[in-house]
């Protein structure tokens, strides 16, 4: 769940659904409630007109309700649905209406001025039941107790309300659809600002630009120019610190040349001579080592990924213009592209130490073949038909500034750059007996 | 042989200067980019020393600009950055070799030599015309099996001949490369050099190896022999 996008989807279907089924719940419970509410003042109000129609039966002994004088005409059309009916004290119906078809249950007994309204299952039909109780006085002006009930039959109510549900239901789930749809495509136009960074950051990463380049939203401006001022700063400060060893290899490097063109000054005997010249190479090795190591640009910053197989020809060509008078026969089998993440001056130093220790040991042949593997790496194997190296010597000539070889020309420090370099890139680098018969140095490179 | 050393340290300058000097090079020197880009384009020379950080005009600036001027001249840079981008960036911008300061002068003069013999088609520190041959490493000259016992000034004008052997070298062109200075500029010395050259290499006249060009100059006329 490590995506905003998906948190925000997450969490916006689980609050909107909630919602939704809350809001439709509350909307069923009160539009059912107020049908039956309906239901329920409807039948009040045909009681209070059945009561309208109350009249004495022809002995004066009870009352009874006049056909004539009744409104409501569904009482007097047979299987209308509607019933009412007039119970005395006694329990015994004393009328009833026209539309009566059914045999209905006698009603419990109830005090006089009480109104009940209740739903009754009978013959898989449902009803409604509405019954008020009241007294009513006779020819002697006695108070006889009578009971008004009537019945309506409640199945298309409940259908209506089943109806109403399914329909509610249907659109909550579309209405809740089209919301999450909604919601999802104004995420999405929302966090587009957060991809567009994300596609700038590897875009700089890839070295294809230098900063953000995109316009931004005011939320997220600040933190793009934030970003922009901390990359032109953190670039500003690499190529002043890059420009201030430049110089101080140049300050340091140039009156140790003088020194060294004192060294074979008349007026030194030899054993002056010998001591300057070591303090000299001494005093350089460790120049030039501290310098290559303080340029090395392994995790100190965004490396692009380097296509190594220009770079090799590069420096083959560079060094075949070198070393032309020796007629070195270079053989070289590479890949038609082979990108590595590693900064460009340190591959170069890398690639370049070692072929240039290929060229300057080999006799006639180096040879340079590079092979992928498991498709994540790169084996580069670098020979010569030189004398090689013992493992003793190997070991010597990794630390820094040894010389194996002080007649030879170069500075005795390539091979511990190289070393250094690779150590600080993961590359695996081991040393053999070529075939050729020389050194065969092997490396193995992530590929980007 | 003629150098152009452009070296904006005096002391290393100077120091590489003497040792030119010390080894028979006419040398012309400057401390700046652009003068050295002068010198350069106004005079011919056989190799030219270069720093790479010079002021005005870097020395990556002044090689591509004779480069671009089709300007073939052997090109040594001068470096105190060691890492291998400098170094590629000089040789891709025209140069021929590098040398990283600090450097033993003796390893520059090899480079040295190595550059002037290459750009001349020779590839062996022995430049060889049968019966005559010259080790440029120790400045011997034989004729066969024989040493032949000549002056500095006689060497450089044998070297240089020897270098440009079969082709025609005007007067003016030996003492522009020979000569340190265009006031010692006479083109009767060079005459008796020859001369002198003549006599010590084939004292019985049956080699004849320095042709005269009447109005055109000399010729240096034995035969190459075939580099391995």
């Amino acid at each position: 769940m490590y995506s905003i996008k998906n948190r925000l989807t997450l969490i916006s279907m689980i609050v909107l659904t909630i919602f939704m089924i809350l809001t439709a719940i509350a909307l069923e419970r009160a539009v059912v409630k107020r049908a039956l509410q309906a239901e329920e003042d409807r039948l009040e109000l045909l009681i209070y007109g059945l009561l309208a129609a109350v009249d004495r039966n022809r002995s004066g002994s009870s009352i009874t309700i006049s056909h004539e004088r009744l409104f409501e005409s569904s009482l007097m059309t047979e299987g209308s649905g509607l019933s009412a009916m007039l119970y005395n004290e006694q329990r015994e119906i004393i009328w009833r209406s026209r539309s009566m078809v059914a045999n209905f249950p006698d009603i419990e007994t109830m005090e006089p001025g009480d109104w009940r309204f209740d739903i009754v299952d009978l013959n898989s039909s449902r009803y409604f039941r509405r019954a008020f109780a009241m007294q009513w006085p006779d020819v002697r002006d006695q108070l006889q107790h009578y009971d008004v009930v009537v019945w309506k039959n409640a199945d298309r109510h409940f259908n209506d309300v089943d109806r109403f549900r399914q329909t509610l239901w249907s659109w909550l789930i579309i209405t809740t659809i089209l919301l999450l749809l909604v919601m999802y495509l104004v995420m999405m136009w929302s966090l587009r600002p957060l991809k567009q960074v994300g596609r700038e950051v590897k875009a700089i990463e890839d070295r294809k630009q230098n900063e953000f380049e995109s316009r931004y939203p005011r939320e997220i401006k600040p933190l793009t120019e934030n970003l922009n001022i901390l990359l032109n700063r953190e670039q500003l400060q690499r190529q002043r610190y890059r420009n201030a060893m430049d110089d101080l290899a140049h300050s340091l490097k140039t009156p140790l040349a003088v020194l060294k063109g004192f060294s074979t000054a008349n007026a030194l005997d030899q054993t002056e001579i010998k001591t300057l010249n070591e303090q000299v190479d001494r005093m350089n090795q460790i120049v030039s080592y501290q310098l290559q190591k303080a340029t090395n640009v392994a995790g100190g910053e965004i490396v692009r990924p380097l296509d190594l197989v220009p770079l090799t020809t590069r420096l083959i060509s560079a060094l075949e213009k070198v070393y032309q008078a020796r007629a070195i026969k270079v053989e070289v089998e590479l890949p038609d592209r082979v990108m590595l993440r590693m900064d460009e001056g340190d591959c170069m130093e890398v690639i370049g130490n070692l072929f240039d220790n290929a060229f300057k040991y080999g006799k006639n042949r180096v040879r340079v073949e590079g092979r992928l593997q498991n498709q994540t790496e790169l084996v580069l194997e670098i020979e010569d038909d030189g004398q090689g190296l013992e493992p003793g010597e190997i070991e010597k000539i990794l630390k820094r500034g040894t010389r194996l070889d002080e007649a030879s020309e170069g500075q005795g420090i390539g091979l511990a750059v190289v070393a250094d370099i690779v150590m600080s890139y993961n590359i695996a680098m081991t040393f053999a007996e070529s075939k050729l018969g020389g050194l065969a140095v092997k490396l193995v490179f992530q590929i980007a | 042989m003629r150098a152009i050393v452009i070296e904006d340290d005096l002391d290393i300058q100077k120091q590489i200067v003497d040792r030119l000097q010390q080894e028979g090079f006419a040398v012309d020197y400057t401390d700046n980019g652009s003068e050295g880009l002068y010198l350069l384009q106004e005079y011919p020379c056989d190799v030219a020393i270069i720093d790479l950080g010079l002021p005005e005009m870097s020395g990556l600036e002044v090689i591509k600009a004779i480069r671009n001027e089709g300007n073939s001249v052997p090109v040594l840079i001068l470096t105190a950055r060691g890492r291998w981008q400098d170094k590629v960036e000089g040789l891709d911008a025209g140069a021929d070799d590098y040398l990283v300061k600090p450097f033993h002068h003796e390893e520059m003069m090899a480079r040295i030599r190595v550059l002037i013999r290459r750009a001349s088609g020779w590839s062996d520190s022995r430049i060889v015309c049968d019966p005559v041959s010259l080790d440029t490493a120790t400045q011997r000259t034989y004729v066969g099996e024989r040493e032949v016992d000549l002056t500095a000034f006689e060497y450089k004008v044998l070297e240089y001949l020897m270098m440009h052997a079969g082709e025609v070298i005007s007067k003016t062109v030996l003492t522009e490369h020979l000569y340190d200075d265009e006031a010692d500029n006479d083109s009767n010395v060079i005459e008796v050099f020859i001369r002198r050259l003549r006599q010590k290499l084939d004292p019985d006249e049956s080699l004849q190896p320095i042709e005269t060009l009447r109005g055109r100059g000399y010729r240096f006329t034995l035969v190459r022999a075939e580099q391995n």
